[in-house]
């Protein structure tokens, strides 16, 4: 690896990697800079020809007047986009910190010590994770209906943590397995169990607990399945929910990728952030 | 112009079967309207155009004194809603189309329109083939939102141009229709027709209905729900002319997987000539801000000869869960106020639809003032249109032989999945047909009927 | 497989050792364990066991809500016609075809970001951090992207042809390959997150080791199957596991992108249950077949687990 200058094969598949990447998103985040008539016109524009932000004040609940005089009125959906962004943002804050809370000593267990029952309560954990929302949909629905839980964010942070909490404690087992055996040394100098645990155990697994909470921030900010039908038409919207109205009935692809660029933010963020942790991330 | 004005609005008025006398009753109190509970009225619809309804709302709110929480329902909207019906939800007022009304009716779950105290005087307010349509034993199952015809076949003239055709070589019936694709695609128009063949509920299996209904058949007796379809009719004509179509390739497969959304989109993108679509959308086609690469172009055939596309409506139907008598009586007014007259006694709501985005209404004042074929008249490329769309309009035809029973949907998704197989598994007409007929049978069995 | 020393840990475990080791009563490993497990596991089994119940009661009654709701109980009824729908079949295959071909894929890609990153120099490291952006997008933001991407209509392929002077259309979803383009969006949006912790093994992997491939002449595709993969085994094995899963439960992407079209021709299992539970109300059948698909994720994670898991842990 000490090659002083880059092989063509290594340039090209940087370029090739980074197309793969954009180039998808781009063909959608384009639109929210563009006119309806620019977004159908076919064969398709390649780039917004005279760019404008209309659609970013629209769903924000804004009307827009562009430089010609047309007016791009304010997005009836501005509240629910609003509102979604705000409990999206809740939901995913609080569905990452139970989950961390609960699974790290939980994975510590699990990744450490032997006792009895292990292997089972492990595969009691994991067969959460196998449940797909399409069969458990109508019966989380009932239930939540007799409980009062439909249109509440208590009931969808439930939910999403059955979603959280397996995904984390699989991947958190796999890097404590990976620490050096530190407890012995811990336990000879007679600390208690717990101290090693917070002061010792976590401060070294610092790097792979953040990105497993990142990781569980991005399950929960981008669940859509049991949001469409609990939460949807609610106060209690998320932002995905309230985006796919832009989708259905009347076209609004500009209003449509606005907030698919919005939803993006957050996560966007938070990868940059993965990434300067990614030489310490070592699970395996 | 003022003269072919009145004819025109007698003629179509005494097609729809309407008497010449304006709806009765005395405009409402303001009083009489207005909220008194306290309590708050769940008010769901799906995403058109919400900013027109949040302001039809807070006006209510706050001239009424209401306490009403709009909000839309995204995603798979009937099916959303018949989950909240289900589980008695919140939820008091919501739009339905009237198959879906109809299953609510059946699942117990709606509180008809009839039973409202002005209840006889909104069913008198509409034309009598629409308030029959949306009647199940005799009771209206809700108030007026919208009446459209879809799958009104638009024309994109500058393509029509292209090829070489004038407004005088278009076709009137679906046969003349398929011989005019043909030739237009010998004539160097690659895609000149974008079929009704998209992946919503009301796409692909709608398209089917209405061709059959539009070539004179019926799917089912109107009456008994017994399956009537025959190959050697106009269901076996329409499945040969699909499979023709489908064969000759020059309809792009990427239909049968759009969303509403794509397939609007992609008739303003102007490389289709004609299209069946929602009539009201003639507006945004011919709307330069919103379509500027067909604005001004848009035409439609003509119903002379015979209708197209069917009726498509949606009411505000009223959910029964418990209430209050108080809080009753507020959904009442609410409803009342929204889907009927204001306190002022006019047709706010529906006037405003009209306006802004050509939604037609049941009601016969609605749609007879000057102010409709005003604001009509604005959204057409030519003024000759506005006759034309008026016919389409009132010689759509309603499907109540498959829509006002309690089957309908599921029978609406069997049939959808069936089309497409039809097409790309190409499996025989006749054998289509008879799986059709087999399935009604099976579900009228089912439920009894 | 070699566990590696991690600098990390010497700070704290110094700073510890100075602190005043506190002195409290023990508990046993058992007891300890039962401290922390036993209140997540009730949490996921109320929560998961009542509709896994509900589904099972479902699956053994017919139900109806028109003309006055009533469960009939019908036995295994709704397990045989499940068996005899040719469309169950259909969609069963699939979903198979998707899962092979997005977990193939996802591995695959993941392993070629990981290669082409792991050689960048400080300066441009800073690319990472773009690769990985797809992972944040959600499943249901992707089918949008693919959705525009693919389509004739508006996507690249007719971009592309007509900035080269062709006229017509070129469309990725077609009825022939529409599951294999929905399996590179499912992998377009999957890999980034294989290939960080694929790069997280590999800059972890000893230099020497490299340059004992060198001493030993080693042919470069000697070097990665000796040196690079090794020590990646663990990774791409609970990956593989990972996406298998997520790749049979998906819903939401498929739902934005195709709506199982262009029509039937990507309605995989997860659709096909929508729409018979959720827009038909067919419960009991649905619930039924949801089984079928339970099992199938249960016995393929299983199998894998069998042939390849157990060996990884072994190490």
């Amino acid at each position: 690896m000490s090659r002083s200058r880059y092989p063509v094969w290594l340039i090209l598949a940087v370029a090739v990697a980074l197309l793969w990447t954009f180039l998808p998103m781009y063909w959608v985040v384009k639109y929210a800079f563009m006119t309806k008539s620019e977004i159908a016109r076919f064969p398709p524009e390649l780039y917004p020809h005279a760019p404008q932000l209309a659609a970013f004040y629209n769903i924000f609940g804004f009307d827009y007047t562009a430089a010609d005089g047309t007016v791009f009125p304010a997005s009836g959906q501005a509240n629910q986009i609003m509102l979604g962004l705000r409990n999206s943002l809740l939901v995913s804050a609080i569905v990452t910190i139970v989950t961390m809370v609960v699974v790290l000593p939980l994975a510590y267990v699990f990744a450490r010590m032997d006792f009895p029952f292990k292997g089972k309560m492990l595969a009691a954990v994991l067969l959460s994770v196998s449940l797909p929302p399409v069969s458990t949909l109508i019966p989380f629905y009932t239930l939540y209906v007799q409980l009062g839980l439909v249109g509440t964010l208590g009931g969808l942070v439930i939910i999403t943590l059955t979603i959280t909490i397996p995904i984390v404690a699989w991947l958190l087992i796999g890097f404590f397995k990976n620490l050096p055996p530190i407890e012995a040394m811990g336990r000879i100098d007679g600390f208690s169990r717990l101290y090693i645990f917070v002061r010792i155990i976590v401060p070294m697994a610092k790097s792979g607990i953040l990105v497993a909470g990142v990781i569980g921030f991005l399950f929960s900010w981008n669940e859509y399945v049991y949001a469409q039908v609990l939460v949807t038409g609610s106060d209690a919207v998320t932002l995905p929910a309230a985006m796919s109205g832009f989708l259905f009935q009347v076209p609004e692809p500009a209003q449509l990728a606005a907030s698919l660029f919005l939803s993006l933010l957050p996560p966007f963020f938070i990868a940059f952030f993965l990434q300067k942790h990614v030489a310490e991330m070592n699970f395996a | 112009m003022t003269g072919i004005k009145t004819t025109r609005r007698q003629a179509v008025a005494m097609l729809l079967g309407a008497t010449a006398l304006a709806a009765g009753g005395l405009p409402a109190r303001a009083e009489d309207l207005a909220a008194s509970s306290g309590e708050t009225v769940y008010f769901r619809g799906w995403q058109f155009r919400t900013d027109v309804v949040q302001g039809n709302v807070d006006r209510y709110n706050s001239e009424m004194g209401g306490n009403v929480d709009y909000a839309t329902v995204t995603g798979d909207y009937p099916s959303i809603m018949e989950k909240t019906l289900i589980a008695k939800g919140d939820l008091d007022v919501l739009y339905a189309n009237p198959s879906s009304a109809v299953r609510y009716m059946g699942g117990g779950w709606v509180k008809p329109a009839s039973e409202l105290p002005n209840g006889q005087e909104i069913a008198d307010a509409m034309y009598p083939n629409i308030r029959e349509a949306w009647s199940v034993d005799g009771k209206l199952l809700g108030l007026s939102y919208f009446v459209t015809t879809r799958g009104a076949m638009l024309v994109n003239m500058k393509a029509v141009e292209k090829a070489g055709m004038t407004a005088a070589d278009l076709p009137t019936t679906w046969d003349e229709f398929y011989d005019a694709v043909y030739k237009m695609h010998e004539a160097g128009i690659e895609n000149p027709f974008l079929p009704h063949w998209f992946a919503e509920y009301f796409g692909v299996s709608w398209g089917f209905v209405f061709e059959v209904m539009n070539r004179g058949g019926q799917v089912a007796d109107p009456e008994t729900h017994a399956p009537v379809l025959t190959a050697d009719g106009p269901a076996g004509d329409t499945l040969r002319a699909w499979k023709k179509l489908w064969k000759s390739g020059i309809i792009p497969e990427e239909v049968l997987s759009y969303n509403e959304a794509g397939y609007i989109d992609a008739f303003r993108s102007g490389r289709y000539a004609f299209s069946p679509q929602q009539l009201y959308d003639i507006k945004t086609f011919n709307d330069p801000a919103q379509s500027a690469d067909i604005a001004g172009s848009v035409t439609l055939l003509s119903a002379e000869k015979q209708s197209w596309g069917l009726i498509d409506s949606a009411l505000y139907v009223m959910t029964n869960r418990k209430r209050s008598a108080a809080l009753e009586s507020d959904v009442e007014k609410f409803v009342s106020w929204y889907g009927y007259k204001d306190q002022d006694g006019t047709f706010a709501v529906a006037n405003r639809w009209l306006e802004e985005n050509m939604l037609f209404s049941a009601y016969k004042p609605v749609m007879e003032s000057d102010a409709a074929r005003d604001s009509v008249s604005k959204s057409l490329m030519k003024p000759e249109d506005y006759d034309t769309v008026l016919d389409v309009y009132a010689s759509a035809p309603y499907p109540k032989s498959i829509w006002n029973v309690v089957w309908s949907e599921e029978f609406n998704f069997w049939l959808r999945d069936k089309l497409f197989e039809f097409l790309q598994n190409d499996l025989a007409p006749e054998d289509v047909i008879d799986a059709a007929n087999a399935e009604m049978e099976r579900l009228n069995k089912r439920y009894n009927i | 497989m070699p566990s590696l020393p991690q600098t990390a840990g010497a700070d704290p475990a110094a700073a510890a050792a100075a602190a005043r080791p506190p002195r409290r009563k023990e508990l046993s490993n058992l007891q300890f364990a039962l401290v922390v497990t036993v209140p997540v596991l009730l949490f996921l089994l109320v929560v998961v066991a009542y509709p896994l119940g509900y589904a099972l009661y479902l699956s053994f009654h017919e139900i109806r809500f028109f003309g006055g709701y009533s469960a009939e109980f019908v036995g295994l009824a709704n397990y045989k016609a499940a068996l005899a729908d040719p469309k169950f079949w259909r969609s069963l295959g699939l979903s198979l075809r998707f899962t092979v071909e997005t977990v193939v894929l996802t591995i695959g890609i993941g392993l070629a970001l990981a290669l082409v990153l792991r050689d960048l120099k400080p300066r441009w490291r800073w690319l990472r951090a773009m690769i990985i952006l797809p992972w944040a997008v959600s499943p249901y933001g992707a089918g949008i992207f693919f959705a525009y991407f693919g389509r004739g209509q508006t996507g690249i392929g007719t971009a592309l042809i007509s900035a080269f002077g062709f006229d017509g259309t070129l469309n990725l979803i077609t009825q022939a390959a529409v599951i294999e383009y929905l399996a590179l969006g499912a992998a377009w949006n999957m890999a980034p997150l294989v290939a960080f912790f694929l790069l997280a093994n590999m800059l972890t992997t000893p230099k020497r080791l490299y340059d004992l491939a060198k001493i030993d002449r080693m042919r470069s595709y000697e070097t990665f199957w000796h040196v690079t993969l090794p020590p990646l085994r663990f990774t791409l094995f609970v990956f593989t596991c990972i996406s298998t899963v997520l790749a049979l439960k998906t819903f939401d992407y498929i739902f934005t992108e195709t709506q199982g079209g262009p029509g039937n021709s990507s309605t995989v299992l997860t659709y096909l249950l929508y729409q018979i539970s959720f827009v038909n109300l067919d419960l009991g059948y649905g619930a039924a077949m949801s089984f079928f698909l339970l099992a199938l994720i249960l016995g393929t994670t299983g199998l894998i687990y069998a042939l390849w898991g157990r060996r990884e842990e072994r190490k």
